[in-house]
């Protein structure tokens, strides 16, 4: 018999919360209904890798494009804090697909766990927000995502964290995003979430042959707000097996059992060490 | 009991100006990097977007957990003859803590508002890098408490630092909760980073695991303090003393391994120890140098030698830099063609403020009274 980590976890979250105190369970980002919040379904079965939703999200963020070593226009090597989405050629014999990266904007995000001055957000309309006024630039974030999304100015005195931001500026205003929007082939819909799944199961359904029987994001990391269509395994696309528990879970549920155990049984069990502690003991009964 | 009065003639330590060097020329890298960012200084990148740094923290904050520890032994435990170590032990965990604080201010990008982890308005409380934000900086102010007396026993303020002096229990109380959460919260950082950290180091027992880390790391840099203390000064070292401090740090190594190897065995990872890849090998370096050597020092005749607990607490100090060094830097690496290694400036930022805490704790020990210098009657 073996203990998955899971179990190991609960069991020793039971043997520290008995010897404390019960959880004090608070769920960090549980506002807002998830299939109601907006989404993005990128089918890379349809995109033809024009880069018309790379170019829209510089035109609308007022990033600078960059280029490759070779000086090629707007050529990225990968995210940065000036490309918040690019188009990616995966290639591998006969077998080849498109695939957009942007953040996932996770329905329950590692980084706006982790973010200690809630800089980073899910808002209740979807996406995950950053607010450079209350940043430190600790960039745990970029650690914690599990997708390896946010960037960081590494050039600039005083630097922000880059990501795509879902356009938020937009959705606010009713408008999808940038990208979506611009989408000529219909690679890239914007719309509600639960819209968007059951949009992509009827296309698999149709098409059993077209896509792999899988929705990545549907509840890969306990679920993403960007969700993906493939002909090809999705781990060759970079979209690697993050399994369907969110990321922050562990952390979480350590940090209520710990923290409160800690800060109000603390006192208590120093004062219990103090009064039956006696000189002596343990010290006389050592091996050697 | 004798007393030593701040010294009427300067007699500085003989190392004192190159230690003095380093610290400035650490002073001068730091305002530069403030002034011109990350990027022209440092070598971190988006793929390694921490540091030495970091790294440096992780191993100076467990060293530093000898304040703690020496004060949970000896004020609620009930072993007074530890408060013997207590003081060396405070002032290390004060410098330790100081360079750490100084070292995760440049750390930070967006410094010019490191206030805002203070802000209870946006602070997040599931975020363990808050929480150990918090700490660190409260349990600063709880190390200046205790380690004033030191410097104020003789001087005319004596009478304005009595109220520490009363409330020790109350004060030492609470910084070992602040050392408990924040020393296993340091673990606790890295359970959001399951799909990123190496699984011979990640597991969820982390937060327990760098606890008694802690512990361990602590104990042994005691016993390392007093041994170079009292061979500086040309006392005899207290054996019962240095033995128990041995023993107690044998079962937190004890208890360390037995929680280290059950995770193995409960996740299924022995077949990656056995693999002959580089990751296996460090795990059995760490686990040899780090528990193996320095239990078999403490837990056989060897924890009686007057060196014995001294080199399990320099092995036990390898091992905890050697896991912290794969568990902030290479247990992270991603395959990729971009890597990370630190600046010049990275590390000589580092190395001048350890040195400067080096040169402190020298005129420290020097000057003032931190271990007890009549012939100890046990």
């Amino acid at each position: 018999m073996s203990i998955s980590r899971r179990d190991f976890l609960k069991l020793s979250g039971v043997v520290v919360g008995s010897s404390f105190l019960p959880s004090l369970a608070v769920h960090a980002s549980s506002n807002g209904q998830p299939g109601q919040q907006v989404a993005m379904l990128y089918d890379a079965t349809l995109c033809v890798g024009c880069n018309a939703c790379t170019n829209a999200c510089r035109q609308w963020n007022n990033t600078t494009p960059e280029t490759d070593q070779r000086g090629l226009y707007d050529s990225p090597p990968e995210l940065s804090s000036d490309t918040w989405t690019m188009i990616q050629l995966y290639q591998e014999g006969d077998d080849y697909s498109f695939v957009k990266r942007q953040c996932m904007h996770c329905i329950d995000p590692a980084c706006v766990s982790g973010c200690p001055v809630e800089a980073l957000q899910k808002s209740k309309e979807g996406p995950v927000t950053y607010d450079a006024n209350r940043c430190i630039g600790c960039r745990y974030c970029m650690y914690t995502c599990p997708f390896h999304i946010p960037r960081f100015e590494w050039d600039e005195v005083i630097p922000v964290v880059a990501k795509c931001t879902f356009c938020y500026d937009r959705i606010v205003e009713g408008k999808g995003p940038a990208c979506a929007e611009r989408c000529p082939t219909g690679a890239l819909i914007w719309g509600k979430r639960d819209d968007l799944v059951s949009q992509a199961e009827s296309r698999i359904e149709s098409d059993k042959k077209r896509y792999i029987n899988h929705i990545y994001g549907k509840d890969d990391a306990g679920g993403t707000s960007v969700l993906y269509l493939s002909g090809v395994e999705f781990n060759k696309l970079g979209l690697e097996d993050v399994g369907n528990e969110p990321i922050p879970d562990i952390s979480e549920g350590t940090a209520n059992i710990v923290l409160p155990g800690i800060v109000l049984g603390g006192p208590f069990l120093l004062g219990l060490i103090r009064l039956v502690s006696k000189r002596g003991g343990w010290e006389e009964s050592w091996p050697v | 009991m004798a007393s030593i009065a701040a010294p009427k003639k300067i007699n500085l330590p003989a190392n004192f100006y190159p230690l003095l060097a380093l610290t400035l020329l650490a002073v001068g890298l730091s305002i530069y990097r403030l002034i011109v960012g990350l990027g022209p200084t440092t070598n971190m990148n988006d793929h390694y977007p921490w540091g030495i740094w970091i790294t440096i923290d992780l191993f100076i904050i467990p060293i530093a957990g000898a304040a703690f520890t020496i004060s949970l032994i000896s004020f609620f435990f009930g072993y007074d003859d530890y408060r013997s170590v207590l003081r060396p032990a405070v002032v290390a965990g004060f410098l330790g803590y100081s360079i750490v604080g100084i070292l995760l201010f440049l750390d930070i990008g967006r410094w010019n508002q490191f206030y805002n982890i203070f802000n209870p308005g946006i602070l997040n409380l599931h975020s363990f890098l808050e929480e150990i934000s918090l700490c660190v900086t409260l349990y600063i102010g709880i190390l200046t408490l205790e380690v004033l007396p030191i410097f104020l026993e003789n001087t005319r303020f004596k009478n304005s630092i009595k109220w520490i002096e009363s409330g020790i229990y109350i004060i030492a109380g609470i910084g070992i909760l602040l050392s408990t959460l924040h020393q296993s919260s340091l673990g606790s950082l890295f359970l959001l980073m399951s799909h990123k950290l190496h699984p011979l180091w990640y597991t969820p027992a982390l937060p327990l695991l760098f606890f008694l880390q802690a512990g361990y790391t602590g104990l042994g840099a005691t016993a390392i303090a007093i041994t170079l203390i009292s061979r500086s000064k040309n006392l005899p070292t207290n054996r019962k003393l240095m033995r128990r401090i041995g023993q107690a740090m044998g079962i937190n190594l004890l208890l360390y391994i037995c929680i280290r190897i059950g995770d193995w065995m409960g996740a299924g990872e022995i077949p990656m120890l056995l693999k002959p890849d580089a990751f296996g090998w460090i795990a059995w370096l760490e686990l040899t140098i780090g528990i193996l050597i320095p239990l078999s020092i403490l837990f056989t005749k060897f924890i009686g030698h007057s060196q014995g607990p001294f080199w399990a607490g320099i092995f036990a100090l390898m091992g905890t830099f050697l896991n912290r060094l794969m568990i902030t830097w290479v247990g992270l690496a991603e395959p990729s063609s971009i890597t990370y290694m630190p600046s010049w400036i990275e590390i000589l930022i580092t190395v001048g403020f350890i040195a400067g805490g080096y040169m402190v704790y020298e005129i420290v020990v020097q000057y003032y009274k931190l271990i007890p210098e009549k012939r100890s009657t046990n």
